[in-house]
Order: structure tokens, then sequence, then C-alpha cells
């Protein structure tokens, strides 16, 4: 017996010396990234997905969590990743993403991928909210999700039902913290959203962008996609721009 | 630059088939394994040191760990060393011990090695009080630290650790070691305790405790003299190298 859900699990899949860190999103789980970290394995690469702090358990557990036990969770996977590897992608899907965006204005590493980022807390009420948060959480603790609109395989979505309102401020911020990080960041960046995406809307993706401090950077605009990009309709598109993205790179040498 | 001071961070040595995991102790940090990791690396293995949750970065982070934050720390690394062995010994000091232990009885693993791990919270006290600590634990928040017991003074000088024990986390100790207690009888793979009769945070007797109620079979009991609590950095840590080495081949002839 494991307290983790099954399934929901980190994962690591040994190759070569150039490593992929896969960071989730927010109430999501590692299997979330899952599909496009083994597609990046099938080609060598070596890959780590990280368990974000109070994801892939209960969402109890979530509710205790600060903005600075996701980082060190980024951290802890950038670390053990670096133990294998020379050189690191980060690769990260929605609050994954900003952590990611985050994480190359501090960590040395050869590109990053930013798929669903927010630019900003997508509902104004959460922002507006936001100093009152932690109050307001004592007897308001979660609010329910919609019914996620591009579902993926049946059974595999082992996301959170609902999102615990103190968890909120802790996204608010971590949010806040990329926003002044972008500049610094000066990696090849790849950037990823959807327009179909309802809960990140699509505009965020050229905010996020025209602000990077990097020079080489893209952006891939996709049609069908939901907001978790890399599972459902298009998810090969995602694999494909993110297989392109590092081969590049790698193929310059170093 | 990552967000851990120097020696909170957790480590990866890769290596063979075989994995060894390391976990530290109740306010400590990676870096008391790694002097351990980096013997168990050079004799071929994988080795990977977690950083628990709540430790490693800043002290009020650990204030808001619970037991199962702890738990989940030891299934994270569990998990990523899975990826690339066929073999796991998880070994643990302290409350690293203790978490070692409870995974031994949770997780497919193939041996345990608990260094100066407690049967019980040492002091009598933390048991009584245990459903007070929460509420007590808003206006005491820390509990002074006695000065470490570690005898190799240049360890004692590059020893990681928080200065004192949040109280909320000590009630959260208690829990654990109660629930290592009640899986140690699910415990039936080979076990090593490595004991030092010099450490003054667990007491010698504990490893008594511990053997009796273990379910294994095979029980291998390794004392030292001279050492305090942290054996994996004390004059004596190349004896505790040498027989989690040696330990760890022996469970790997019994297990293919």
């Amino acid at each position: 017996m494991t307290y983790q859900v099954e399934q929901a699990e980190p994962y690591l899949f040994p190759g070569s010396k150039t490593g992929c860190l896969m960071v989730h999103g927010f109430t999501g789980a590692p299997n979330e990234v899952r599909p496009l970290g083994e597609h990046l394995a099938s080609l060598g690469y070596t890959v780590l997905g990280v368990r974000l702090a109070g994801h892939g358990t209960t969402m109890q557990d979530l509710i205790r969590m600060r903005e600075q036990d996701w980082i060190a969770s980024v951290d802890d996977g950038y670390n053990l990743l670096q133990g294998l590897c020379d050189r690191i992608y980060i690769l990260g899907l929605s609050l994954g993403g900003a952590l990611t965006l985050h994480a190359a204005s501090r960590l040395k590493v050869a590109g990053i991928v930013a798929m669903s980022a927010p630019y900003e807390t997508p509902d104004k009420t959460i922002s507006s909210l936001r100093p009152l948060l932690p109050l307001l959480s004592q007897v308001w603790r979660y609010r329910p999700k919609r019914k996620p609109r591009v579902p993926g395989p049946s059974g595999m979505l082992l996301n959170y039902p609902a999102m615990p309102i103190r968890s909120f401020a802790e996204t608010d911020d971590m949010i806040q913290l990329m926003r002044a990080s972008l500049s610094k960041v000066n990696v090849p960046a790849l950037i990823i959203h959807s327009k179909a995406d309802r809960s990140v809307p699509v505009d965020h993706a050229p905010r996020i962008f025209d602000e990077l401090g990097s020079t080489e950077k893209d952006i891939l605009i996709l049609e069908k996609n939901g907001h978790v990009v890399t599972r459902g309709p298009g998810q090969e598109d995602v694999f494909k721009a993110c297989e392109d993205f590092i081969q590049r790179i790698e193929g310059r040498g170093v | 630059m990552t967000i851990f001071p120097e020696g909170g961070e957790p480590f990866f040595f890769p290596g063979g088939r075989t994995g060894c995991l390391l976990i530290h102790g109740f306010t400590g940090a990676p870096n008391e394994m790694r002097l351990l990791g980096e013997h168990l690396a050079a004799c071929g293995f994988s080795v990977l040191g977690i950083r628990l949750s709540g430790h490693g970065t800043d002290m009020t982070d650990l204030l808001r760990a619970r037991e199962q934050d702890w738990v989940a720390s030891v299934e994270d690394g569990y998990h990523l060393l899975r990826g690339c062995t066929d073999h796991i010994v998880v070994l643990g000091l302290s409350m690293g011990g203790v978490l070692a232990l409870h995974a031994g009885a949770c997780l497919p693993v193939d041996g345990v090695v608990a260094m100066s791990a407690p049967y019980r919270t040492p002091h009598p006290l933390i048991q009584h009080m245990r459903p007070a600590l929460p509420l007590l634990s808003l206006f005491w928040r820390y509990a002074k630290k006695s000065d470490s017991d570690l005898v190799d003074e240049a360890a004692r000088e590059t020893h990681v650790d928080y200065e004192a024990h949040p109280l909320r986390a000590v009630a959260e100790l208690e829990d654990l070691v109660r629930e290592m207690q009640a899986s140690l009888p699910d415990v039936r793979i080979p076990v090593l305790l490595i004991h030092s009769r010099g450490d003054t945070t667990v007491p010698s007797d504990h490893v008594g405790l511990i053997t009796n109620a273990l379910g294994s079979k095979d029980i291998e009991t390794v004392w030292l003299q001279s050492s305090g609590h942290v054996i994996t950095r004390d004059v004596e840590q190349d004896r505790v190298f040498k027989a989690c080495e040696r330990f760890i081949h022996r469970v790997l002839e019994k297990a293919s």
C-alpha cells in the first residue's frame, strides 16, 4: 500500500546525457505530461517527471502547500536530473509552465517549453480577493471544477475534483513571481497554447512571449487542444513541436 | 540558483541496476547522507538521496509538513529510482530510519538499513502531550535542540540542519513513529540495524525494541562505540559505510 494515488507517481526514464524535466499543473498529477515524457524518452532523452508538493495524494494535502514548496519540487527534480545529465530542458504545463519560466530565470537550462501557462490569474475575482483568501479559505475551502471539456482517455485523469481556495493565493503569488522573472529568462523558449483553452485564454501566450528576455523564442498556437494540451485531441502536435524544439537546439552541438 | 541552501539539495548518482534510496533525519538535510551515498556509488550502485518535505529549505516550511508528506517524499524517491534499477535497498538515518522501516512494510524493496532509528519518540513527555501539541505549537513554535552529539568536530562544523525542532512537526514525528511500530511485523525482508552506544539522542535500547517487533527473520545488528547520533558523519562512518555495502551485497545474493 502506497500513500500516493496509483499512476499519479513521479517517473524516470533513463537515457542520454540530455534530460527533460516534466512539470505538471495545479491540482493535476505527473501523468498529465507523462505521454509527452514517454515520447521524448523514445527519442533517447532522459526524462524525469516531478510530483509537485501536495499533488497526487489527497486534496487536503494541497491546502498546506505554499508556492515555495512547488518551487522546491521543481528544484528537487532539477538536482536529481543533474546527477544524470549535462544538459537539461524543462517542460511545464499551466502552473507547471509558470514554474518552468521562473526556473529558467534562476537555473542553468538548455531550453524551456511553457504550455498553457497563465500570464496572470485568469479569474479576476480570485486575484482581487488575494489578500482575503487565507482567511476566506477557512470557511470556503474548495471551488469545484467544471467538467473537463476535453477529457483524456477514460480513467486516466487523476487530477483533483476541486481547487482549494487557499491554494489560489499561492498560484496567484507564483504567477506574479513568474511575471517578474520573464525578462531574466535568456534561454531558447517555446510557448504553446490552444485557442480552445477554457481555463487560461489563448491571449496569455503572446503576453508571456513579448516579455520573455530570450532572443530565441517561438510561439505555437493550436486550434483543437484543451487546456491540458499534452492529452487528448491534438496532443501529437505538441509532442512533435517539443521534439523539434529540443532536436533543433541539440543539433547545434554543445 | 536553486531554492536550497548548500547541503539541502537531493542527489542522484547513476550506477548499476541495484539502487540505494537514502533518507535523512528529522530537521536534517540530504547532506548528512551524501558521504554514504558517495561510498555506495563507488561500489557501483545507483544512489538517490531524497529531500524530505519541509527540509533543506527554511525551518518555517517544516511547520506545515505532516507525516504523510514525508511518506510521500520517500515514495517519490522510490518511484524515480525504480525507473533505472531492478533491486532497491532503503537506508535511513534516525527518522529516516523510521521511514525506511515503514517503507520496508509498504513498498516492494529488497532490504532496509535503519541507522540510529527510534522505536518511539525518546521523550516520554512528547508521547503524553501528543494530543495537545497542535494547539500548544501555536504559542510555543520551536523547541530548543540539545547540543549536537557529533564526536567528529569537522563534521559538526559542516553539519546542515535546522537550529530547532518545530513543535508542530514533533507531533507528526510521534505519529509517524507509531505508524512504524504498527508496520514492523509486516517487514519481512532483511534488515540491518546500526546504532552507537554513544547516541545521546536515541538510546541504544531502542534497537532491541525494534528487533523484537520486526517480522523479519534476517536481522543483523552492528554496534558502534564512540559515535554520536549522526553515525553517517561521525568518527566511525567508515564502519557504517562498509556494513551497508556488505549488507546490500548479501541481500542481492539472497534475492537472485
